[in-house]
């Protein structure tokens, strides 16, 4: 009967604790739309979605920012994705008692550093040797955020493929192990397709993290205010954006653009979680 | 029954960390034969059939000293030199594990696999090599209609028969296998034991087994492991 009772109270605690995060997103959506409302009813969404940033002409256009904030969160997965991947299967596979541990001790240390820090590498370690590289303007630029941001979510990704590694059963390693198979070919037809569900969520948070962050991008990809027309442009980010315009007067329209910015990176992000919840269900067949 | 050596073995080491699992094992091991293994339980059987395609290297802590040679037909081969290609050393020194370990895909795509590991892409030669494999380990009849389902979905005995198949399907010279029907019905045990019989024409066997009738019926030779030592029956 007191088992019954604690069983009870557990059920209605996690049942709980599930409908309160649920409603907790969906109220930052109702919050995010009823901070837009304004401009929603001024009828200059369509402006704002589409003209260029120029506060000084009456233009308060965010698409630079869009375009900037998927350029630089689209590279970085691509630039943190094959290194996590490759970490991960050293890590769990390759050496997991010997150098791999350690490795895996650096990368849980990684996601502790404060993100200002990799701000700091950024700023006087990766930009000069951009700019000196490529010789092409200040070295701040969508590439040199895309390389920061690649390696910041690279330990949130690298943990997560990591944990779905492990999960794989031993008997299919030692399967495709007995068969002659290379560690290569192991990583490809045996640890990825059935690792797949966890790689997913990991590139989930990795895309989420790269979107989201706000002060890698603030300090190194420049900042303008153009559309961007090479990864050597400098650009500004949608979270930056919302940074640098916090401070503006709260009625002014240029104050109230950063609750568009908020909802269009709200909706980017649930588009590329349905994206991959969709891809999942197909490779689950 | 040949008197052909097919193994030579010579001063044959093995630790796990500090423990010592064998110790100065001599052996020939002939060819077309099916030489049965036995023992007490953690002696040690297992780490021997793995000293045979190095598959010890993936464990951590062991350790091997000696010599293995294996004539693939071209001499004798040092395959426990360093550096010698184990992709290919395990490709014609197949390996059947005690639990069926079927991958998580079609019976097909399993039998299948170790072609795609070696990049034979043909679609038609892949499949009357599947077919031929199937056959050779009795299951062909079964799953031939089915052949896209889930390998996970047979029973443990259809399990077995297609991992022998998957091993088959690459044509090895020896074939090791450890305790492969300890987890089986009578009726699989009978057929695999009676599929081993067949295969010792084109393959040379030794198998890790802890039942004397089965070792009695189908070994042409057999070795006791105890004390870390090999020794004849």
């Amino acid at each position: 009967m007191r088992f019954a009772v604690k069983e009870n109270l557990a059920q209605l605690f996690f049942s709980g604790a599930a409908v309160l995060s649920g409603a907790a997103t969906l109220l930052i959506l109702g919050f995010m739309i009823l901070l837009s409302l304004p401009v929603l009813e001024s009828g200059l969404l369509m402006n704002i979605l589409t003209d260029p940033w120029s506060p000084g002409h009456g233009q308060f256009g965010i698409l630079a920012m869009i375009v900037g904030t998927l350029y630089i969160a689209g590279l970085s997965l691509l630039i943190g994705f094959p290194i996590s991947l490759g970490c991960s299967f050293f890590i769990q596979i390759t050496s997991p008692h010997g150098p791999g541990k350690l490795l895996k001790k650096l990368v849980q240390f990684m996601t502790a550093i404060p993100t200002v820090i990799y701000g700091f590498v950024g700023v006087f370690l990766l930009v000069p040797v951009v700019r000196q590289v490529f010789s092409y303007g200040s070295g701040m630029s969508i590439l040199t955020a895309s390389l920061m941001l690649g390696i910041l979510i690279c330990p949130t990704m690298i943990l997560f493929f990591s944990q779905s590694f492990a999960r794989v059963p031993k008997n299919f390693l030692l399967a495709a192990d007995a068969l002659g198979g290379t560690p290569f070919q192991k990583l490809i037809y045996v640890i990825i397709p059935h690792a797949w569900p966890g790689l997913l969520t990991g590139l989930i948070l990795g895309f989420g993290r790269a979107m989201g962050d706000t002060l890698i991008a603030l300090m190194i990809s420049g900042n303008s205010v153009m559309l961007p027309s090479s990864i050597l442009d400098s650009a500004r980010t949608l979270t930056a954006h919302i940074a640098m315009i916090i401070a503006a007067d709260f009625d002014s329209i240029e104050f109230k653009t950063i609750f568009i910015c908020g909802s269009v990176l709200y909706l980017l992000t649930s588009c590329g979680i349905l994206a991959a919840r969709i891809l999942d269900r197909r490779q689950q067949g | 029954m040949t008197n052909k050596i097919k193994i030579q073995i010579r001063d044959l080491w093995f630790y796990y960390n500090t423990n010592l699992i064998l110790e100065d094992i001599h052996l020939d091991i002939r060819k077309n034969c099916i030489t049965c293994i036995t023992g007490p339980s953690g002696q040690g059987k297992s780490t021997f059939l793995m000293t045979l395609n190095r598959l010890w290297e993936n464990i951590d802590g062991a350790k091997s000293q000696g010599i293995i040679n294996i004539d693939f037909e071209n001499g004798f081969e040092e395959i426990t030199v360093p550096g010698y290609p184990l992709p290919q050393l395990r490709q014609k020194v197949g390996m059947v594990f005690q639990t069926p370990n079927p991958l998580p895909m079609g019976i097909y795509k399993n039998v299948a696999f170790p072609l795609k590991l070696i990049g034979e892409k043909n679609r038609d030669s892949n499949f009357e090599k599947v077919k031929t494999a199937l056959k050779k380990a009795f299951l062909w009849e079964e799953v031939k209609d089915r052949l896209t389902q889930d390998a996970s979905l047979l029973s443990g005995g259809q399990q077995q028969r297609l991992c022998i198949a998957r091993t088959l399907v690459l044509n090895p010279q020896i074939l090791l296998l450890d305790e492969p029907t300890s987890s089986l019905d009578e009726t699989s045990v009978e057929m695999i034991e009676q599929l081993l019989v067949i295969l010792k024409q084109d393959c040379t066997i030794i198998m890790v087994s802890h039942y004397m009738d089965q070792i009695k019926r189908i070994a042409d030779t057999t070795l006791v492991l105890s004390n870390r030592q090999l020794s004849k029956q």
